[in-house]
């Protein structure tokens, strides 16, 4: 399938007014998702999401971004980001918004396969009232033309630039950042994973850099190197004369007693009165 | 052991699966095979943490009575690693970002692990 099937499902989806998700296999493929015929997100593997996007801008840490999603039962608690202080109601539609833009970028300058609707799914960070489904894709379309007129057109998933200058000689922080992560494994796509930055802001800003000299690539077909062991141990199949202990027949899990691993007497005691052995099983439903 | 033909398969996952960073491939015990790692990643220790991971999951699954150990995957915030067995013999761990789809990658590792696990054992040709 082409592009102008995508643009024909997700265009017939807004005519229908259509509530769900399209589904978009592909390379790196993605999903739309819908409401009343506008497109309130989209996410792809080739594009950071929102939650990627606002957790590598370090606002909010791994660990508090689970606390709060833990706390509210939300895949995107948008309120308590807000009332907590880690970025504003303004700022993460923003977000929400960039990372939809993005997403379609990234589908429409890979490989569509096929588009198939699916309902009852829930999109993580929807952005009201949505984005109409030809504008999104004349914007997406757009993007991929001007990238691809570049003097050094770059593909998202394709090049894997090597850096030519120290990240201290960057004009940007982008430029920096991208000169201090590139390392001939990276496509465009992977740095802007790596940097918390739009994939489509990303591949402009390599394909620039390429073109000024300030990174450099191998060719797309170039091997990546790999390392390989210099005495690689032979995989062989196991000998019958060295069993590995089997584990018991019996589905009994192995008993242990309270402190017979001494690990109490190594470890100071514990500061709070509440102690481990207050636990109990449950078994059949009642507490021993 | 035809290592250009194991470099294909280890690369050829990494182009397959949009969000793979990097893979690794060890004996079960712990001693590194290959490695098409960034600079970043200790290759020796993520294999000798592969075989451990491995190792306790598939003494969990077997006290448990949960059949055969497929895989395990380990997440985090910034992205997840994935170890799977290699028959009983080997292992390999594919670490991704964020942005990758597990079931995808399970999806593309599961039949690259058997031809792995065929390249690993193939014997090699007398006199050579």
């Amino acid at each position: 399938m082409d592009h102008g099937g995508l643009a024909h499902a997700l265009t017939a989806c807004g005519r229908d007014g259509f509530t769900g998700e399209l589904r978009v296999p592909g390379s790196p493929g993605g999903a739309f998702h819908l409401r009343d015929g506008l497109v309130v997100a989209a996410e792809s593997p080739g594009a950071p999401g929102a939650e990627a996007l606002l957790l590598r801008s370090e606002r909010i840490d791994g660990e508090q971004w689970a606390e709060l999603v833990r706390g509210t039962g939300e895949r995107w608690p948008t309120a308590a980001l807000v009332e907590r202080g880690y970025a504003g109601a303004a700022q993460l539609r923003v977000v929400c918004l960039m990372a939809l833009q993005d997403a379609a970028f990234a589908v429409v300058a890979g490989r569509v396969d096929a588009c198939e609707r699916v309902t009852g799914t829930e999109p993580h960070a929807p952005v009201a009232p949505g984005e109409r489904p030809a504008r999104l894709l004349e914007d997406a379309v757009r993007k991929v033309a001007a990238v691809d007129a570049l003097p050094y057109p770059v593909r998202p998933d394709r090049e894997r630039p090597l850096p030519m200058a120290s990240p201290q000689q960057a004009c940007t922080p982008l430029q920096r950042d991208l000169l201090a992560h590139a390392d001939g494994r990276r496509t465009a796509r992977d740095l802007a994973f790596r940097t918390g930055r739009g994939v489509y802001t990303v591949t402009v800003e390599i394909a620039r850099m390429l073109s000024e000299g300030l990174l450099e690539c191998a060719g797309p077909l170039a091997p990546v190197p790999l390392l390989m062991a210099p005495e690689a141990p032979v995989a062989r199949q196991r000998e019958q004369a060295a069993p590995e202990p089997e584990a018991p027949p019996s589905a009994e899990l192995p008993h242990r007693a309270p402190g017979a691993s001494g690990i109490t007497e190594v470890l100071p005691p514990p500061t709070s009165g509440v102690s481990w052995k207050g636990f109990f099983r449950l078994r059949h439903g009642t507490a021993e | 052991m035809d290592h250009e033909a194991l470099a294909r398969e280890m690369r050829g996952l990494r182009e397959e699966v949009t969000g793979i960073t990097d893979t690794a491939l060890a004996a079960a015990d712990g001693m590194l095979i290959a490695a098409d790692t960034a600079e970043s990643i200790d290759p020796e220790g993520l294999a000798a943490l592969a075989a451990a991971g491995l190792g306790l999951a598939r003494r969990t699954a077997a006290a448990t009575a949960r059949g055969a150990l497929r895989q395990t995957v380990t997440y985090g915030s910034q992205g997840c690693v994935a170890f799977y067995a290699v028959g009983d013999t080997a292992l390999m761990v594919v670490l991704g970002d964020e942005g990758m789809d597990v079931n995808r990658l399970h999806r593309a590792t599961h039949p690259a692990l058997d031809r792995i696990g065929s390249i690993l054992t193939e014997k090699t040709p007398e006199g050579v």
